[in-house]
């Protein structure tokens, strides 16, 4: 458990997750309803399409509210919290500038790819150690596992929009998988991981 | 008479007998778990302890016999292709790989390695077996540590509840495997004419390869059901939770399961991405069970983001309400599979 001890920047972003979350899965229990008194199971292919199109259109908003909130999360662990409120701003203009050009689909992968750049960024920063990172909580490994974790998920959204492109679509999806898992390993473990590495360290040490 | 009767009677008989001792040692150490659940003072906590342990240790012997079984169907019932239907099939499996747009290929038919079921040790009530099992290995090392005698005594009395459950309503032993030999029966019944025969291959061969024998059954719902039970003992410790607060050991302990639980559920629900991708093509994503899974994973995660503050006093309740209503949402996503039609029902 962390213990900030002021309500942070992190406490009210994690809250907007949480509601985003909440939506979603309030829209995943009416589809599932809705999918058994509707019988869609019985009904030809065009019915279960117009279904699946209703759906997609029902979640978006949200996947869009979670791509932002994700848009917001990665660049809040480099930048200091003024020029995070100015980041958020131009995102959000240039997102509905981009949309209302080239539509909403090109703007979230604007977004997704820009996200994406600075999760790297955070991970090589994770990875050099460096303490200039704004992490809720403390540790190497679990920033490293944060990060990559992050990184996972903003993958799987992107790769989402690749899916009519099978090969490619599979190849980004592995690499989701293995971010994730090593992402959940290094935050769910990391005590368990520095004792091993520092153990690994002093018989190197001891060794040589 | 099927090649594997003498077998499965053999199965019957242990597992009925091992069930017997398991839901006896169970009862024993379910009801020392209520009496801790239940006094103020903890009582013969050693003792339960032990009969957790053996208890733990039967379900596992069970689930090495229910490994044996599946042995014996590899070893015992190959699909043995007649020789004069052999051409037949075998034209007709190239005609249909060479198809256009079929995204997979059924491997042509070798008589001298006629092709075999793997099962997976967790389909129909085995599922429940493996479940159960995970849960009881899973509160071993919960129960040896020091918290509170009560949160220990339910998570025994817990075990005894569902391996009960086990015995009366899923025995795996009891009749093993029924769908499964429901749909291989005819064939091996040798009562169908040539022409029923390659009919009934036809719909064996490609469920064999595509359900039974993929390597995705062998990741996909164990790990799920690992999840399930860790979720299981982090709604537990939510309980807790909810009685009051400045027990952080009792968080600690639900938050421990969680990690573990949602690791299995994120690599399982990832894992079983691209088997339905092979099995269904992109026409599943708002299955009722996908969503059920989705709804499952985000509240979850929620859970997870807001243990972070669980040191303030209503983010400590509203985790544990989290918690609470994780498991709730676990077990609807399991009672989605009988209830809602779709791809993973085949309703």
């Amino acid at each position: 458990m962390a213990s900030p001890q002021k309500t942070s920047y992190d406490f009210y972003l994690i809250l907007l997750t949480v509601l985003v979350l909440a939506a979603i899965s309030a829209i995943c229990v009416y589809g599932m309803f809705y999918f058994k008194f509707a019988e869609l199971a019985r009904m030809p292919l065009p019915v279960k399409n117009a279904y699946m199109e209703r759906m997609n259109e029902l979640v978006s908003p949200f996947v869009i509210a979670l791509i932002l909130i994700l848009a917001i999360c990665v660049p809040k662990r480099i930048l200091p919290a003024v020029w995070l409120n100015r980041f958020s701003l131009a995102l959000g203009l240039t997102s509905v500038l981009i949309a209302w050009r080239w539509g909403v689909v090109a703007a979230l992968k604007i977004a997704l790819c820009l996200t994406l750049g600075l999760q790297v960024v955070v991970l090589g920063l994770a990875l050099a150690g460096s303490e200039r990172l704004n992490f809720e909580t403390k540790g190497y490994w679990l920033r490293l596992g944060s990060s990559c974790m992050h990184l996972g998920l903003v993958l799987f959204i992107l790769d989402l929009f690749f899916y009519r492109h099978r090969g490619l679509h599979l190849l980004l999806f592995w690499v989701t998988t293995i971010s994730t898992v090593l992402g959940m390993t290094g935050c769910f473990y990391s005590p368990l991981l520095a004792r091993r590495a520092g153990g690994l360290a002093r018989r190197a040490k001891g060794g040589g | 008479m099927m090649p594997i009767a003498p077998d499965l009677l053999l199965f019957s008989r242990l597992g009925l007998g091992l069930m017997v001792i398991v839901l006896t040692l169970s009862a024993g150490a379910g009801g020392l778990g209520l009496v801790n659940l239940c006094q103020r003072r903890p009582f013969a906590l050693a003792a339960m302890r032990v009969l957790a342990w053996v208890v733990a240790g039967m379900l596992v012997a069970g689930f090495l016999l229910i490994g044996w079984l599946n042995l014996r169907i590899y070893q015992r019932l190959p699909l043995k292709v007649p020789p004069d239907l052999l051409p037949w099939l075998n034209q007709g499996l190239a005609a249909m790989n060479a198809r256009e747009g079929a995204g997979y290929g059924l491997p042509l038919l070798d008589p001298a390695q006629p092709p075999r079921y793997i099962l997976p040790l967790w389909i129909e009530n085995g599922k429940y077996y493996f479940w159960f099992m995970a849960y009881a290995l899973m509160i071993l090392p919960a129960i040896s540590r020091p918290v509170s005698h009560r949160l220990r005594g339910a998570l025994v009395a817990l075990l005894a509840l569902q391996n009960a459950i086990l015995f009366l309503l899923t025995d795996p032993f009891s009749r093993p495997l029924p769908k499964f030999f429901d749909e291989i029966g005819p064939w091996f019944a040798g009562t169908l004419d040539p022409l029923g025969r390659l009919g009934q291959f036809m719909r064996l061969y490609p469920r064999m390869l595509f359900y039974y024998n993929t390597p995705y059954m062998w990741l996909h719902p164990p790990m799920l059901f690992m999840s399930y039970a860790a979720i299981t003992v982090t709604f537990v410790a939510s309980l807790f939770m909810l009685a009051g607060r400045g027990r952080p050991e009792v968080e600690v302990l639900g938050y421990d399961y969680a990690k573990f639980g949602y690791f299995m559920l994120t690599l399982g629900m990832l894992l079983g991405y691209p088997w339905a991708l092979e099995a269904w093509g992109p026409n599943w994503w708002w299955d009722p069970k996908i969503c059920s899974s989705i709804m499952m994973w985000a509240i979850y995660s929620t859970y997870l983001h807001t243990r972070l503050y669980a040191h303030r006093k209503t983010m400590w309740y509203f985790t544990s309400g989290l918690g609470i209503v994780c498991f709730a949402a676990m077990i609807f996503t399991f009672i989605t599979s009988f209830y809602f039609p779709g791809e993973h029902t085949g309703q």
